[in-house]
């Protein structure tokens, strides 16, 4: 058990990820210098999260109502849904403004070498909304890697059986890389999704 | 102190905020677990190059005890891309990892067992190929033809790669078994010696009616251990001259099966996944 608030601050803030000792400690002392404010709001935000917090019966988004904001959202395009494999990769997504339709969370992705099988993963329900909602297209936005890869081709042939569009984000160098320093297989993907100027 | 060597992905997991803890089929040093520092952000340095299946030549840092060296290099050798891009190729490629995970112990340099995951992983991806070419054909003739027939060609020909396909794991897994030390007695009754054709899982051994306890047995045909004893003995570049019946492919693989998983209660995690969603 920890000796005095400030070491059990100390203890409770090490628990989070990427967070060393040391670093806890200058968190641990700058709370004792927020306002007191920012200090209780930061408290009340953990608290929150941990009521309050469930899946969107529609998307799987974390929400803290039965339906997401987006979801909600009468202003978003109802007719794109993008797949992704994590709530987290929506933040990232909505950041880039980049889309404004509706996403579907499948929970993970598929790896077969740790046991994790289609029906561990909200595929289903994401077939359930494409046959009955008039969705024209379906971007699947699982990561560029293995078990992204065999995801997306699994979600394809799931909805293979409906009349929508299933595309996949594009695969390539990243903004600001240099070609000298990519390898092999991201530079033959960035070959294979080229496209013409305009 | 390690060093450069050539390997193979079996393994990844995520470990922490963008780092990767990798298994690796090596050349020299055998089963190792490595440490790779932030491979998952966009923009490192290792690129594609950690995906499962690839050989690369990496560059190891740290002792030869060392739990979790430090990978500071991998440089593609071979991509086996096709191998990612099929779900049956996959399943089957993630199937050799597991077995190889779960049979050879970490740390202990196994050089023939790393030709042999190469061999079977370049024999994989040709038939992959070969067969996604045959079908491709195939549903062409197929969709020239009115009466939606498919050409008998093709059919022969998707056929006997499909079984050239079955036959890769059949050797993978006689050749791990016995690299391991797992190889099943085919050489009559393993305690007396006399003729049988009675496999007892347990024992992993033949045994005569005289000598048989009670438990689980399967009988087999007289051409079975002679099979598994050129699958496991032939050179690997001349195995693929093998060419058993399909009854005969069909025992093989029920034997080698009911040998893994009654025998060394050995189950692999992929098989639990199906063949996707046609199937």
């Amino acid at each position: 058990m920890p000796q005095g608030i400030i070491e059990n601050l100390i203890e409770q803030l090490s628990k989070l990820p990427g967070v060393g000792r040391k670093s806890a400690q200058r968190m641990a002392f700058f709370i004792l210098n927020m306002k007191d404010e920012d200090a209780r709001a930061l408290a009340g935000a953990i608290g929150a999260v941990k009521t309050n917090a469930r899946f969107c019966k529609a998307c799987f988004n974390i929400t803290d109502s039965d339906l997401c904001s987006i979801c909600r959202d009468s202003l978003r395009d109802r007719k794109r849904i993008c797949v992704v494999e994590e709530p987290s990769n929506i933040i990232v997504i909505e950041r880039s403004g980049g889309f404004n339709g509706l996403y579907h969370v499948l929970m993970g992705a598929l790896s077969p070498i740790d046991g994790i099988t289609p029906d561990m993963l909200r595929i289903k329900e994401l077939a359930q909304r494409v046959s009955g909602n008039g969705v024209d297209e379906v971007i699947i936005a699982t990561n560029p890697n293995t078990k992204g890869e065999v995801t997306a081709k699994y979600v394809r042939e799931a909805l293979s059986p409906y009349d929508v569009a299933v595309t996949r984000i594009a695969y390539g160098l990243p903004l600001g890389g240099d070609i000298e320093f990519a390898d092999e297989i991201t530079m033959k993907k960035s070959l294979e999704g080229r496209r013409k100027l305009d | 102190m390690l060093g450069r060597t050539e390997g193979i992905v079996l393994r990844s997991r995520p470990f922490g905020e963008a780092d990767l803890i990798l298994e690796y089929l090596t050349r020299d040093f055998g089963v190792r677990s490595a440490f790779a520092k932030s491979p998952r952000k966009i923009k490192s340095r290792f690129g594609g190059s950690l995906e499962p299946f690839i050989h690369s030549r990496i560059s190891l840092l740290g002792r030869e005890d060392a739990s979790l060296p430090k990978l500071t290099q991998s440089d593609i050798m071979t991509s086996f891309q096709p191998l990612r891009e099929d779900i049956k190729a996959l399943l089957q490629a993630t199937e050799f990892a597991e077995l190889i995970l779960k049979l050879l112990p970490e740390r202990e340099p196994a050089p023939r067992v790393f030709e042999l995951l190469l061999w079977a992983l370049s024999t994989l991806q040709s038939m992959t190929m070969l067969h996604g070419m045959i079908m491709s054909t195939g549903g062409a003739a197929a969709g020239a033809n009115a009466s939606g027939v498919t050409a008998p060609a093709a059919v022969k020909n998707e056929r006997e790669t499909r079984e050239r396909w079955q036959f890769i794991p059949a050797v993978f897994k006689a050749r791990l078994l016995s690299l391991t030390g797992y190889a099943p007695s085919l050489r009559g009754c393993a305690r007396c010696g006399a003729g049988s054709r009675v496999f007892y899982p347990r024992e992993g051994a033949l045994l005569c009616g005289a000598c048989a306890r009670s438990g689980p047995s399967l009988e087999i045909s007289a051409a079975l251990p002679g099979i598994y004893r050129n699958l496991s003995e032939w050179p690997l570049e001349k195995i693929m001259r093998i060419r058993p019946s399909s009854g005969l492919l069909a025992e093989l693989k029920k034997f080698i099966h009911v040998h893994l998983a009654e025998g060394i209660a050995v189950t692999v995690k992929s098989a639990k996944f199906g063949h996707g969603p046609a199937e």
